[in-house]
């Protein structure tokens, strides 16, 4: 009966600590041996000196995975709580780059506060154990008397994984002096540049990691936020923070509409197509000039996009198609008569049916030239309450992942500027990061490769 | 889960006002504690504990050789029935249970086979075992007392002496070191009562805030001595916390410390500390709180001393709570210059991340704390 026993303790994490410290003393305490600074990859460390010898383990301090929740368990919970089953964790990749959006989702930018290599590289076994555990999902580990309950409960006695995906970046500030990093850089990973339509927040731009949480619900979201934040504290502080989520398809189909009420991701590069992938959102070890830790990554640009709901539904429908080059209801191109209908701007130079400023236009033009610069995106609508004129603060949390910002994010924001819709539109945060390549398996770390 | 051949066949019919047990539960009652249960196997299992007594419970389950409790189930209601989940290793095991009114009753010893290790039982807390912690502590306020005594005295003279004329420096000279002596007495909040809304109340809450004629204490003072207002309007509330001190002082010989709050303050100062000091809430004019938050880490370093002969045996991770607190107070200490502290708010961005992150993670060490030390019926 696997599940009746316990699961594999992590390596070198079993160390016990004999309760020498300087209390009292208000003096730098001695650290017996290699500790993590923080408790994310470790369980409680109550002492087996005293009371649990006659089990002869320094158990307790080891970290333990939950325990597996017995399968036909997990099939009856998924059905009676319409909850995801589990994503794989381990890969080449990371798994929440690729898939379509999930009905919910939240980007978190962190500040790394870790004083050094050595607790960078605890912190980042912390969030991959995190991480590990939480996409799995199961029983999560009782404390006894020792300590409060290892897990907030918001997801209820069983940690349900929820199709949770768990996508961790690095920002270009990670590679200054603080870390010896700095040679270390993914060739093209700069701060967010700023584009003349944008009307940037410093305090909601950038970070030294991003996390971005997906699941098929909120409170999978949040819980799993909540446990990351907890076992990060000291090495992680959140700069700043978007949630979103994706509406239902409307009336039908797959595509999600935006706060405009267009359709939103219509026209994306095939993600399940091996050859496109590699092609446009891979980094590997034979792409230019990237560190060969890098392989398996991919460049992945967050906006935080005010849209101006108001002043958007007091403009006609004409308008509003003619900026976005489709028809609202039925999300066709102005040109074709189907949803999946490639435009033929060439048939169309002079933009009588879709205007030449169209976001649509600009932003594909389709031609040889543009294809290069496609991107995978991601986009989430966001909801945050009310601005200062008592306008609803929502907007669209955009999201995508690339081989190369310049070669396609920046080609592609570069042709829009001064589209008709940036009126509608305020860019206000975001940040450039690095996805990281994906953990391989239980002994390999986030960033392993980068600190290695 | 096939390991198991848990029975019940002490106990259900035993004892007043029994109820039945659910079957394959795990009956608690006057006349029994556990009765026979048995694992073929160590792993992980799931105990259901069921109260057959008439009164509420308390049910550990210990090795019988040491004391040490593996896990507990409290406020077992009668009748009611609770899981208890445990990593069970190889071993001995029995079941403890606190009956309201009752002895305590040890079940009968189960013995689990093999080499396998589990979860770790830690030796439960006696009020005994903390009393002379206790007792130091109180102690420690008893000095603290006198001191802040005298700093309030201060405070007030030099507010009464600037009636006439005199501007209100002194009074803001004075003001700081008799907060921070008191802000270092931290652990004794809850035994202090009344005496510490008198003494250290914030505004919130008070109709009219501010401005509330109810509002007194040492941020009352702040509040004036930093806006600009007079010496007479302000001697009355100076006169009335060196009256309060006085009162409390007077108070404290007779005072009791709970027990059960030496642990829990070990955490909850720093909680307050960060909700209110590192957050800048309690800022009323004098840009000092993160020096309240030292003076409270201080508190806490205390507390953490006289609970240590409790604390060494039974936390492996004591040697973290210290490194992190000094990493706070070291933060803290270089945000201090010579032109004395600064606002959190005029902190910069990486400063305040840092300082967040200490005082949390510290938050995070000290928790498991008050679960350790919480006191246990013998």
């Amino acid at each position: 009966m696997p599940e009746d026993h316990e699961q594999p303790e992590s390596s070198g994490a079993g160390e016990a600590a004999g309760g020498s410290g300087a209390a009292g003393s208000g003096a730098p305490a001695p650290v017996p041996g290699r500790r993590s600074f923080l408790r994310g990859a470790l369980g409680a460390g109550v002492s087996a000196g005293v009371a649990g010898a006659a089990l002869g383990a320094a158990g307790g301090y080891a970290y333990r995975a939950p325990q597996p929740t017995p399968k036909t368990q997990v099939a009856a919970d998924q059905a009676a709580t319409g909850r995801l089953p589990a994503v794989p964790f381990h890969g080449r990749y990371q798994a929440g780059i690729l898939p379509l959006p999930q009905p919910a989702t939240s980007v978190v930018s962190f500040d790394a506060t870790a004083e050094g290599r050595g607790e960078l590289t605890d912190l980042l076994q912390a969030l991959t154990a995190r991480a590990r555990l939480l996409t799995a999902g199961g029983l999560p580990a009782p404390t006894g008397i020792g300590a409060p309950p290892s897990d907030s409960g918001t997801l209820g006695p069983s940690i349900v994984p929820d199709g949770l995906t768990v996508t961790v970046g690095v920002g270009s500030t990670l590679f200054d002096d603080r870390y010896g990093l700095a040679g270390h850089k993914p060739a093209k990973l700069t701060g967010m540049r700023t584009f003349p339509d944008d009307a940037l927040d410093p305090a909601q731009v950038g970070g030294d990691l991003v996390v971005q949480l997906s699941a098929g619900h909120t409170d999978t979201v949040l819980h799993a936020l909540r446990d990351i934040t907890r076992h990060t504290r000291g090495g992680l502080q959140i700069n700043w923070r978007m949630d979103g989520y994706t509406s239902p398809a409307r009336p039908s189909g797959t595509v999600p509409r935006n706060h405009f009420g267009f359709m939103d991701g219509i026209s994306n590069p095939d993600h399940t197509d091996a050859a496109t992938m590699n092609r446009l959102v891979w980094v590997d070890s034979s792409t230019s000039g990237e560190p060969s830790w890098a392989a398996g990554g991919s460049y992945f640009v967050v906006r935080l996009i005010r849209m101006l709901t108001e002043f958007w539904d007091r403009v006609s429908i004409a308008e509003q198609e003619q900026m976005i080059g489709r028809r609202r209801p039925t999300g066709y191109p102005l040109d074709a008569n189907s949803i999946q209908a490639t435009p033929n701007f060439a048939l169309d130079p002079n933009g009588g049916a879709i205007p030449l400023t169209a976001h649509l236009r600009l932003a594909n033009p389709r031609t040889p030239q543009s294809a290069d610069s496609r991107i995978l995106r991601r986009a989430y609508n966001y909801d945050r309450g009310i601005d200062s004129v008592g306008n609803l603060d929502m907007g669209l949390l955009f999201t995508c992942f690339q081989q190369d910002v310049k070669r396609q994010f920046e080609a592609t924001q570069t042709r829009l500027i001064g589209e008709p819709m940036v009126d509608y539109i305020t860019p206000f945060g975001g940040g450039y990061f690095f996805a990281l390549p994906g953990v391989a398996d239980e002994r390999d770390h986030y960033g392993r490769a980068l600190l290695a | 889960m096939g390991a198991l051949a848990a029975v019940a066949l002490a106990g259900c019919a035993s004892g007043s006002g029994s109820t039945a047990s659910p079957a394959g539960a795990i009956s608690i009652s006057t006349g029994g504690c556990g009765g026979d249960w048995h694992l073929d196997t160590p792993g992980w299992h799931t105990f259901q504990l069921h109260n057959s007594a008439s009164d509420a419970a308390e049910v550990e389950l210990i090795n019988p050789a040491t004391g040490a409790v593996y896990d507990d189930i409290e406020n077992l209601g009668a009748g009611t029935t609770a899981p208890l989940r445990l990593d069970v290793g190889s071993g001995s095991y029995a079941f403890r249970c606190l009956i309201e009114d009752t002895d305590a009753i040890t079940g009968p010893t189960e013995k689990v086979p093999g080499h396998t290790s589990g979860a770790t039982a830690i030796l439960p807390v006696t009020d005994d075992d903390l009393l002379a912690s206790a007792r130091e502590y109180h102690k420690y306020v008893t000095t603290g007392l006198v001191t802040l005594a005298r700093q309030v005295n201060t405070l007030n003279s030099a507010i009464q002496g600037a009636i006439q004329g005199g501007n209100l420096s002194a009074a803001r000279s004075a003001w700081l070191p008799a907060h921070l002596t008191y802000e270092r007495l931290g652990a004794a909040y809850d035994s202090f009562g009344d005496f510490d809304g008198e003494i250290d109340g914030r505004p919130d809450g008070l109709v009219g805030g501010v401005n509330s004629p109810d509002w007194t204490g040492f941020y009352r003072l702040e509040y004036g001595l930093w806006h600009g207002q007079s010496a007479a309007s302000l001697k009355k509330l100076s006169a009335q916390l060196v009256h309060d001190v006085g009162a409390l002082q007077k108070s404290w010989p007779s005072t009791q410390i709970d027990l059960l709050n030496m642990g829990l303050r070990t955490h909850e100062i720093l909680e307050n500390a960060l909700q209110f000091q590192v957050s800048g809430h309690d800022d009323y004019g004098s840009g000092t709180t993160l020096a309240t938050t030292e003076a409270n880490v201080t508190g806490t370093k205390v507390l953490l001393t006289e609970l240590r002969p409790v604390l060494a045996p039974r936390y492996t991770d004591l040697p973290a709570v210290y490194t992190w607190l000094n990493r706070l107070q070291k933060l803290i200490d270089a945000t201090h210059t010579s032109r004395g502290w600064t606002a959190v708010s005029k902190l910069p961005t990486t400063t305040r991340q840092d300082i967040d992150a200490a005082i949390s993670q510290s938050l995070v060490e000290l928790a498991p704390i008050a679960d350790i030390t919480e006191p246990r019926r013998q």
